[in-house]
């Protein structure tokens, strides 16, 4: 019975299933594109109809969003923030600032590229994006989930040498806690 | 042999009926909440979606023993006071003959607050500061509702000497009347403790996501989260069936009882929806000022 | 229109008699720069908040003269009564950068002067306050010094996208592809 592979599929059809219809979003403005969210949750486009939903601690979230710019000072709270979050779990990297850099291309306290530290499943560009392309990158992660190509969080599992080699030389001194998944 | 198994069936599918219908209440409450924000909402059905969600998620937190007994105890809390409740009148649903005895009221009363010690001692071992913050406001409303709310109780079986759920029921049905006409003052302030029950806002001081982090549950996410969405819809509908059953004369089938239940849950719900939180000395002095006024009302009309 | 500067050449004339070895001047309209000595700046300071009613500190402020090898400090205070803005400017040497200790005088030069010991590495002696303001574990050169090169340093810290090494001006290549023409006043900002 449980190696039964259509049973195996069935379970796994309904777990992306509530797991697609059902984000609940931790709201950690880090950047600018914070301001973008009351717009994507409010009346006029209203989120919620998609099952996204706010999550006010890590524990509870399912999808991260890194609103905008990282300081190296904000990246060691959002790299305790991801560990804390329970499998499985979702990244959403918001505009330009965390795909290349954007504005802050030659800044020295800023990243530059966000999937060398943490796995990031779905980019959304613009600076900011408005809320339609918030909701845009919500449906295209919910594409993601469904096809079960979310796979950040395992990926992040596989290579946590190479991520944690990689935030090392960004925090010299801050203590990465050695978490048991 | 053939009762026992009987009885246990009954009993799994109360809590079934229970849990579903407090589920789609909260997902009714979220679609009304939207609509009244000019929102579409989610799906009626978003809460069930949610839970089935939570309890496939991993869950990998462990702070102590308490912390993994929190969840446990509110949903023992909610289902034993369910197992209490009639759920339609003279008895239970679906061959089950419910635990009703002589004091189940004070019983009742007593296991209701059962579940919100259960969740304080789990999420005071998290030691996560906005826990404890939303457990100590948790207890402190707790007081501010419980004391009318008790003195409703006491009014109403001091006046008719029965403490069973059922004896209430059958004097309504004697005569004729619902207790919330004949006795309107303890009605209108077990309305009144009602609405700090339920902590939904303007009473939401313990989970305030924006104040303290979601309160006591913000160390419990996955399965422990689910439990507790669970227990919160179980305990919903046993309210709400215990308010029916004790002011309006319960219900002789599902639907005259689904329609009872769900007039009576959009008291909360609206008055919620339209009212911004209250602080924390607001809410009890907000209990302790109107409903413990009608609850003094309500013990006056009883004795004389 | 013309303004009148009574008030400030007043200011500038009450500094000039009080110190030696000062120079002040009436800029604009309330706004008077005082330059003096590195050892100066605290009597005029003193001097302004006790007997002039200079009693506000608005800002500290420091600029890197990298080609002449100091690092100018400013101090901007405020007289609530005057309503003129007093500039005490004085210039530091750039290789031993050390400026005496003021957050006596008004405990808000703490934070600024946290901030300026992080950001150009200027010294204060005999101050007491936390090492680390706005930065964390920085190990390298103060980062607001001119001489530190932002670039080279995000280039040796920070990762690069793939396929963007070249940084192209696509700006361009735009203007060209949509038969628009770049403003004269927006040429520039070319970076050739």
């Amino acid at each position: 019975m449980y190696n039964d592979k259509n049973a195996q599929t069935i379970v796994e059809y309904i777990q992306n299933f509530t797991r697609k219809n059902s984000l609940f979003m931790l709201a950690y403005g880090t950047g600018c594109g914070a301001i973008e969210l009351p717009a994507t949750l409010t009346s006029r486009y209203d989120a919620e109809r998609l099952g996204v939903r706010g999550a006010a601690t890590p524990r509870q979230a399912d999808l991260l969003l890194i609103t905008g710019y990282l300081s190296t000072k904000t990246l060691k709270r959002v790299i305790r923030v991801y560990e804390q979050m329970q499998d499985p779990k979702y990244v959403i990297g918001f505009g330009s600032c965390t795909i290349n850099g954007g504005m802050y291309w030659d800044s020295y306290n800023t990243i530059k590229l966000l999937d060398k530290y943490i796995p990031v499943d779905v980019y959304i560009n613009g600076c900011m994006p408005r809320p339609e392309s918030v909701i845009a990158g919500f449906k295209e992660l919910q594409s993601l989930i469904a096809a079960g190509k979310a796979d950040g969080a395992a990926k992040y599992k596989e290579n946590l040498e190479w991520y944690r080699e990689n935030q090392k030389k960004v925090l010299k001194n801050w203590p990465l806690v050695e978490y048991n998944w | 042999m053939n009762t026992i198994l009987f009885e246990i069936l009954g009993a799994i599918a109360t809590i079934l009926l229970a849990f579903t219908v407090g589920m789609f209440y909260g997902g009714a409450r979220r679609k009304i909440i939207a609509r009244i924000q000019n929102r579409v909402g989610p799906p009626v059905y978003q809460n069930f979606i949610d839970v089935i969600k939570l309890y496939s998620k991993e869950t990998s937190i462990h702070h102590g023993a308490m912390q993994h007994m929190g969840p446990v105890f509110a949903i023992t809390a909610s289902v034993t006071s369910l197992m209490f409740v009639p759920v339609l009148n003279g008895g239970g649903w679906f061959w089950f003959d419910n635990l009703s005895f002589s004091g189940d009221l004070i019983f009742l009363v007593y296991m209701m607050v059962f579940g919100s010690l259960g969740m304080a001692l789990g999420a005071g071992q998290t030691g996560n500061p906005n826990s404890a913050i939303g457990v100590t406001r948790g207890l402190s409303q707790m007081v501010g509702y419980e004391i009318p709310f008790v003195m409703s109780m006491v009014a109403l079986m001091t006046q008719f000497h029965t403490t069973s759920i059922t004896g209430m029921m059958e004097i309504q049905a004697q005569s004729g009347t619902w207790m919330m006409f004949s006795n309107p003052f303890a009605f209108i302030t077990a309305v009144l403790a009602m609405l700090g029950m339920f902590h939904y806002s303007p009473f939401d001081i313990v989970h305030a996501p924006a104040e303290v982090a979601s309160g006591p549950v913000s160390e419990f996410g996955g399965k422990y989260l689910g439990l507790m969405m669970s227990s919160g819809s179980i305990f919903a509908f046993v309210k709400l069936t215990l308010f029916v059953n004790v002011f309006m004369g319960g219900a002789s089938n599902l639907i005259e009882l689904v329609v009872k239940t769900f007039a009576l849950y959009m008291i909360p719900v609206l008055y919620g929806v339209t009212s911004p939180r209250y602080r924390t000395e607001q809410a009890i002095t907000y209990f302790w000022k109107w409903p413990l006024f009608f609850g003094v009302i309500s013990l006056l009309w009883a004795a004389f | 229109m013309e303004t009148s500067l009574i008030k400030e050449e007043l200011l500038a004339q009450q500094l000039q008699n009080a110190f030696e070895n000062i120079v002040t001047e009436a800029v604009r309209k309330d706004t008077v720069f005082a330059y003096a000595s590195k050892e100066q700046v605290s009597s005029i300071l003193l001097y302004a908040k006790e007997k002039l009613g200079y009693k506000s500190l608005a800002h500290m402020s420091c600029i890197d003269w990298l080609e002449s090898d100091e690092f100018e400090l400013v101090y901007i205070i405020w007289s609530p009564e005057t309503k003129l803005n007093l500039f005490v400017k004085t210039r530091i040497d750039r290789q031993n950068p050390e400026m005496e200790n003021m957050d006596m005088i008004w405990r808000q030069l703490n934070t600024y002067q946290r901030e300026i010991r992080e950001m150009f590495g200027v010294e204060f002696p005999g101050f007491v306050g936390e090492k680390e303001f706005i930065l964390e574990d920085w190990e390298d050169a103060p980062p607001m010094r001119r001489d530190f090169d932002t670039l080279e340093y995000v280039n040796d810290t920070f990762f690069e996208r793939e396929g963007r090494e070249d940084k192209q001006d696509v700006r361009e290549r735009i203007a060209k592809r949509s038969g628009e023409e770049i403003p004269d006043f927006a040429k520039k900002y070319s970076r050739e």
